[in-house]
């Protein structure tokens, strides 16, 4: 039961940052039609962010909090204005914008390095890490912050896609831009927005996962990846189906890590994961997207 | 069109005889390794250009194609004990094989699905290389002995020739396709898999037939690169391969005929200038290909087309080659 249940928060832990980043993934497709392959590095700038403003400069806890949100937001606007807009004003195909998404991340990658170097960086964890026990359960506050900032966001999602009259403008453009267009719906700032509020998700979710992760420039492309992971297992055209998938590959990962074979695990989760496209091309709760083709 | 045809094999016997003169210029062995290196990458996007610059089917599977053909070549030696000229068309029917069998299913997939069940596979395969260390040798690689047959051994400058000559046939090879019946077939299924499909193209063979060929580049531009590195190990199939691909597809200009080779000299070479700057390397390679991908979106070989356009005003203006159209209901 121990095992477990460790297995289990380590598990959900990992899942909630995939299911963040797929989340992220999702809203910015919902509303452009572009996979952001520099996702993962909105990650990696939250961690470093946090490690520049608490351990280098020592400022208090929400002062550090403001300025890396800052730090996120500046940065979503520059992929927005130096590749996005460009590339679509010319009549890119998505693929192509993904790929300039790709030469953003690379940048971003190059300019972390020079601020912060290559080497592993020690991260200060907000919340204590000792372990401790919820009735039979095992873990930590930082896990559960974690977890907990995962279920925050997607009630956040779905209140602002289906409480909200900007949400009806959202999943509108989602399911045609040019009629959303026509019926007065300005796309560029639901683009905007969906690059912002993805940007604040992932810088969060960097600032908490950091302390497990560990600080290094490098961290961001194997987030993408899970990330984009998470998002195509559950399916693209949903943000809770991939934030589903995202929990779902945590999860899987740990217990095959655990009661599995360790050394396979990331292969076999790959393994699965391909498996799953073959029966379902669209992923396992992507009918929507299916149905509309 | 003839004459674009004659045009287009001057250029490339241009750059053979070019590129059969550089050695002679050459100081050092590790710039030989170099310009070898530049026909290796030119292979490897000679079948992504094939793939998705005409066919408009993303794959990021190249560089797990890449690896496979150097390991089975390294292998069935190394293991079998296999003579290189046995093992060198083994190997590529194997890369041939996996990538038919992973095709016919995969290709079902369009666009970003296509792509992360194509990464998929390549990370399992690249983590399978890295953790099977009894059969792969692990991050270690497995070394590539140099071609011998009785007395004779292959040079590095041999080595060299080899390489250009293999990746002029695969020009001709990629020249010809996209100007025969096959690649407009491609381009079809690119800008319009329903329309294509009911003037007569069977999508899915075009699609698997160009998915085993742009993997059999690969495989090729893989034995190549393990030759020139004298070994194999798991790097190989990692993620800087395919941004290098990308980036050479993106400056060479996609759905081009001599992009591959254009974008493999710029981005094999550049980094050498590059090295230069040190830590800022990394900030300059995302610059210039966000840069190239914004503002030169048919890359280098479109510049040179209209160039060339300009100064024989005989041949037809540049087409619009840049894959188009590859998700349909997008914003547009």
């Amino acid at each position: 039961m121990d095992k477990f249940s460790v297995l289990l928060f380590s598990g959900l832990t990992n899942g909630s940052v995939y299911g963040l980043v797929g989340l992220s993934l999702s809203l910015i497709y919902g509303a452009n039609r572009v996979i952001n392959f520099a996702q993962g590095e909105f990650v990696m700038i939250g961690t470093m962010s946090a490690i520049l403003f608490m351990a280098t400069y020592n400022l208090s806890l929400p002062v550090a909090l403001v300025l890396t949100l800052g730090v996120v937001l500046a940065m979503a606007l520059a992929l927005e204005f130096a590749v996005y807009l460009p590339l679509r004003r010319r009549g890119a195909p998505p693929l192509t914008i993904m790929i300039g998404t790709m030469a953003f991340a690379i940048t971003t990658m190059g300019l972390a390095l020079l601020v912060w170097g290559p080497n592993q960086l020690s991260v200060p964890n907000i919340l204590p890490m000792e372990p401790m026990t919820v009735g039979p359960l095992i873990t930590n506050w930082q896990q559960l912050a974690i977890i907990g900032a995962f279920v925050a966001f997607l009630g956040l999602t779905w209140f602002i896609l289906y409480r909200t009259s900007f949400g009806l403008a959202i999943r509108a453009t989602g399911v045609d831009p040019k009629v959303a267009l026509l019926m007065g719906i300005r796309s560029d700032r639901i683009v905007r927005f969906a690059f912002l509020f993805s940007a604040t998700v992932s810088g969060l979710a960097g600032v908490l996962i950091g302390p497990l992760l560990g600080g290094q420039i490098s961290i961001g492309v194997a987030l993408t990846v899970k990330g984009f992971m998470a998002a195509i297992l559950g399916g693209l055209g949903s943000p809770f189906a991939a934030a589903a998938g995202g929990l779902a590959i945590g999860v899987a990962e740990a217990m095959i890590a655990g009661y599995g074979n360790s050394l396979y695990a990331e292969p076999i989760i790959f393994l699965i994961i391909l498996m799953i496209l073959f029966v379902r091309p669209y992923g396992l709760l992507g009918d929507f997207e299916a149905a509309r083709r | 069109m003839r004459s674009m045809f004659r045009n287009g094999n001057l250029a490339i016997v241009l750059i053979v005889v070019a590129a059969l003169i550089l050695p002679a210029l050459l100081s050092s062995g590790y710039q030989l390794r170099m310009v070898s290196i530049i026909w290796v990458f030119a292979l490897l996007a000679m079948g992504f250009n094939l793939l998705y610059g005409i066919t408009g089917q993303i794959s990021m599977a190249q560089q797990a194609f890449f690896a496979i053909g150097a390991y089975g070549f390294a292998m069935l030696q190394a293991r079998l004990g296999w003579s290189p000229f046995a093992a060198l068309p083994a190997a590529v029917l194997i890369v041939a094989g996996v990538a038919a069998v992973i095709g016919l299913p995969l290709l079902r997939l369009r666009t970003h699905y296509l792509a992360m069940a194509t990464l998929a596979f390549s990370l399992m395969m690249v983590g399978l290389t890295n953790r099977w260390v009894e059969f792969t040798g692990g991050s270690a690689g497995i070394q590539i002995p140099t071609i011998t047959m009785g007395d004779w051994s292959m040079s590095r400058a041999g080595l060299y020739y080899t390489l250009v000559i293999v990746a002029a046939i695969g020009l001709v090879i990629h020249n010809f396709i996209i100007s025969g019946h096959l690649g407009r077939a491609m381009q079809a299924v690119r800008d319009d898999e329903t329309g294509a499909e009911s003037l007569g193209v069977n999508v899915t063979a075009v699609k698997l037939r160009v998915f085993v060929l742009a993997a059999v580049y690969a495989a090729v531009g893989g034995i190549g690169f393990g030759l020139v590195s004298r070994q194999v190990n798991p790097s190989f199939g990692e993620f800087p391969v395919i941004v290098s691909l990308l980036t050479i597809a993106v400056v060479g200009g996609l759905g081009t005929r001599f992009g591959p080779v254009i974008g493999a000299i710029v981005v094999v070479l550049a980094p050498q200038a590059l090295a230069r700057f040190g830590e800022l390397e990394t900030l300059i390679y995302g610059l210039c290909l966000g840069v190239f991908l914004i503002f030169l979106p048919n890359g280098l070989s479109g510049v040179m087309e209209r160039w060339g356009t300009r100064l024989f005003r005989s041949r037809p203006p540049a087409r619009q080659p840049v894959a188009k159209n590859v998700v349909e209901g997008g914003a547009r």
